[in-house]
């Protein structure tokens, strides 16, 4: 074979075999977090998924409780649309981590509970939000 | 009264920049000189106006003028100073403005440098680089723009603040380097545009565009490093980087960077391979542009999209545009780029070059694949799938490999042809130095990409360091320098090279900064003062806790004592625990943060966070890591940096052709 054309067909191959790699790794992950299916509260009521997912909602006001035993442990309830789910988490609880905070939960769901080990706000929506809120305090009281 | 200044001044330059399109395109089309140095004038005045505007806007936020929305929503009376500043560029409006204002510093530079010496491509660059102004300046006129007037029936008395996380030292220089990278891919993009539409490439554009390039870069590289460093310090998940889709956005077009690099070598030795330089510069820019619609279009939710959006639309078409007008301009002049030339042999360093560049590029669609995961995934079945840490890593960590072995086997190659005799004497001794790595590291029971790692890395370092002996050698017999003075002249003599050799060295020590990754360890616990903790050889006792108020937040502070396994004190730990606005009535608004502490070893990092306290019980709760050999990466990260101050320096036998 010429060596140019010897040439374009090595990095060719390289370039498939990479690919096909990319390809195997999608549809083969090593690691059950690798690739997660984002549901809707909804659906997974619904449907009854045993697979680890992951799901998006709000934390219902009022409804989070830290174990009495166990300080990491929390339960709470995720509102999405009209439905609500009991969680229980067990971890370092973020810090914008609070009733009404938009949150992104990974775990398992079972016997009615859903049971996650990742707990994720979305950031920094209350500085994006209403300037109203801010501007209800009194500057008096802020000593600088 | 000044923001609306502030407006005016981006109307005028949307106006001055279409002025520019016009008059030059005129220019192309007569040739009359007045129409050019008019086009040139208004050239510069978008850029004057671009500047003026951005000065309004950042003497708004430090004047803390309340009746300007994004000064509002993005500072209040207590945020420092030098955070009012930043707030230029925290949000999204003020960031799109941010862009525009490097783009006309890097406009300005280019035009002026330029405009004797590349006066036929001058006007094409000027159209082009007008071109994206308009396009940014379209968006803070009509979409996001920074001085809309606040739009409230009541009088505001303080804003919204800066978030807290933004709030770090890092955040001030972060931000500015990644667009000061990003933002300049536009320039060698306008040279390539307008040396493809005039027919016109020699060497001194290749030169030009090779400084840019490695400039914009290292920018780019120093801002990626910086925002892992601001991550490891400030975010509390104890890591660097996340494959986060904006932490890919920067990555993709580093990457496509890192090729262009090389291979724009081959273009100035041996004046091949332009047609691919050109589609490597069309898709790092396009990338740019692609990174910064990541960022801002919201259309992934990560922690980066501290906004969501209309302009991703907007972002989407510009992308298009970019990519349909600059591969049809190179689809229209392929002849004119063909060379004729062909890589003699597989074993040259052209191919060892091609095959990095390969590599590179398919890297680079492994990342975008898994960034888009999600959105195809959604497209094509319906249900999103979400892509995480572990799936980057898994198709990653061998095509990292593969390019750290080549970074050892491309600098033994000889440009043209490799003989066999060389080829074995160059590989010898790196070769047998890598199998001994990886036999003693096999007897310390180290498996897997860890051993690969390690070994690659002695490879590739004992190949440096033989370049580096080569040389200094060759000047001590044939000069008769010593050794300090021969290795001094051998780095002044070809900056570019040795300087790539330095940045090649960096990279090793990242790597191996990275393999420590596979030995992290950690460790929750809650703790009442006086008791004790274990995490491998160390041990952490809660000495006390104690409070203070600080101008804009409440902070409760650890006393964590860190001791070795003979009890020997290291060092004190003090994470913290922060409540900012405490003041505020409003319980909504005062938000936690936790202030990690680290304590840095050569060989790893003692990492800690202060979870929270019960003080109902007085117990406060921490989390520990340990992360083994996390410094290396910052100290490749400098050496990185180092190599390409080097490189970048103009060597004098350059100016003298």
């Amino acid at each position: 074979m010429e060596s140019k054309n010897k040439f374009y067909f090595a990095i060719t191959i390289i370039a498939l075999v990479v690919v096909f790699w990319i390809w195997y790794a999608s549809t083969n992950p090593n690691s059950e977090q690798a690739l997660v299916t984002f549901l809707s509260v909804e659906e997974l009521i619904d449907d009854g998924f045993s697979d680890r997912v992951r799901l998006g909602g709000v934390v219902e006001d009022g409804s989070i409780q830290v174990d009495e035993n166990n300080y990491m442990t929390c339960q709470f309830e995720l509102k999405e649309g009209d439905y609500l789910l009991p969680v229980e988490y067990t971890g370092v609880r973020p810090d914008l981590f609070k009733d009404g905070a938009e949150i992104i939960i990974e775990g398992i769901y079972r016997d009615g509970v859903f049971k996650a080990d990742i707990l994720q706000t979305k950031c920094a929506s209350k500085y994006e939000g209403d300037l109203r809120d801010a501007n209800n305090y009194n500057l008096g009281e802020v000593s600088i | 009264m000044i923001p609306v200044i502030g407006g005016l001044a981006l109307n005028l330059a949307l106006g001055l920049s279409i002025i520019t399109i016009i008059l030059l395109s005129f220019h192309l089309r007569t040739g009359d000189n007045r129409l050019y140095l008019s086009g040139q004038r208004a050239a510069l005045a978008v850029s004057l106006v671009s500047f003026f505007a951005t000065f309004v806007l950042a003497q708004l936020l430090l004047s803390s003028n309340f009746d300007v929305d994004y000064v509002a929503h993005y500072t209040s009376l207590e945020t420092p100073t030098i955070y009012k500043l930043t707030a230029l560029w925290a949000g999204q409006a003020g960031s799109l403005l941010f862009w525009l204002f490097i783009l006309s510093i890097y406009g300005v530079v280019a035009i002026l440098q330029n405009r004797r010496s590349q006066q036929k491509l001058m006007p094409w660059i000027m159209i082009v680089i007008a071109t994206v102004q308009l396009f940014f300046l379209i968006l803070v006129n009509f979409v996001s723009n920074p001085f809309v007037p606040t739009d409230a029936d009541f009088i505001l008395a303080n804003g919204l603040g800066l978030n807290p996380l933004l709030q770090n030292a890092t955040m001030v220089i972060h931000p500015p380097l990644l667009y000061l990278g990003y933002v300049g891919f536009t320039i060698p993009f306008a040279f390539s545009i307008a040396a493809m539409a005039q027919q016109e490439m020699n060497a001194l554009w290749i030169k030009t565009i090779r400084t840019w390039i490695l400039f914009v870069w290292l920018m780019l590289g120093i801002g990626i490093i910086l925002g892992g460093w601001w991550a490891y310090q400030e975010l509390g998940w104890g890591g660097y980087w996340a494959w986060d889709p904006v932490e890919n956005a920067s990555f993709m077009p580093w990457l496509t960077g890192t090729a262009l690099l090389h291979s724009i070598m081959i273009q100035e030795k041996r004046n091949m391979l332009k047609v691919w330089n050109m589609t490597l510069i069309i898709i790092t820019f396009t990338l740019c542009i692609f990174g910064t619609f990541l960022t801002r279009s919201g259309i992934m939710s990560s922690v980066h999209s501290f906004s969501a959006s209309s302009v991703g639309p907007i972002f989407l078409g510009f992308v298009f545009l970019i990519l349909i007008v600059s591969f049809s301009l190179l689809f229209y002049r392929r002849a004119f780029l063909y060379s004729g030339k062909r890589i003699e042999s597989f074993s040259s360093r052209e191919s060892g070059f091609l095959f990095n560049n390969v590599i590179f590029v398919v890297m680079c669609f492994a990342v975008f694949w898994g960034t888009l995961f999600p959105v195809i995934s959604e497209a094509i079945r319906g249900t999103k799938i979400t892509v995480g840490a572990p799936f980057f890593d898994q198709i990653n960590i061998p095509i990292g490999l593969l390019l750290l072995l080549l970074t050892g086997v491309g600098p033994l190659l000889v440009w043209r042809r490799t003989s066999k005799q060389c080829a074995i004497r160059n590989f010898t001794i790196p070769v047998t130095v890598g199998l001994v790595t990886a036999l003693i590291l096999f007897l310390l029971k180290m498996r897997g990409y860890v051993l690969i790692s390690f070994s690659l890395s002695s490879f590739v370092l004992t190949t440096i360091i033989i370049e580096f002996a080569k040389g200094i050698r060759s000047r001590m017999r044939s000069q008769h320098e010593n050794m300090l003075i021969a290795f001094w002249r051998l780095m002044r003599k070809n900056r570019s090279r040795y300087g790539g050799y330095i940045v090649h060295i960096g990279i090793v020590l990242m790597f191996v900064g990275f393999t420590g990754h596979a030995f992290d360890s950690e460790k929750e616990f809650g703790l009442k003062v006086g008791e004790k903790e274990h995490l491998n050889n160390y041990q952490f006792e809660l000495l006390r806790i104690s409070e203070q108020e600080r101008p804009n937040h409440y902070a409760w502070i650890a006393d964590l004592r860190l001791q070795d396994s003979e009890g020997k004190t290291i060092t004190i730990l003090q994470p913290e625990k922060r409540i900012y606005f405490f003041r505020s009535p409003d319980p909504d608004r005062r938000q936690p943060h936790s202030e990690l502490d680290i304590y840095n070893f050569l060989n790893s990092d003692i990492y800690s966070i202060f979870n929270g306290i019960d003080t109902d019980k007085g117990v406060a709760y921490f989390k520990i890591m340990i992360n083994p050999l996390v410094s290396w990466v910052w100290i490749g990260g400098y050496i990185f940096v180092l190599g390409t101050l080097i490189s970048l320096y103009p060597s004098r036998k350059e100016t003298v052709i």
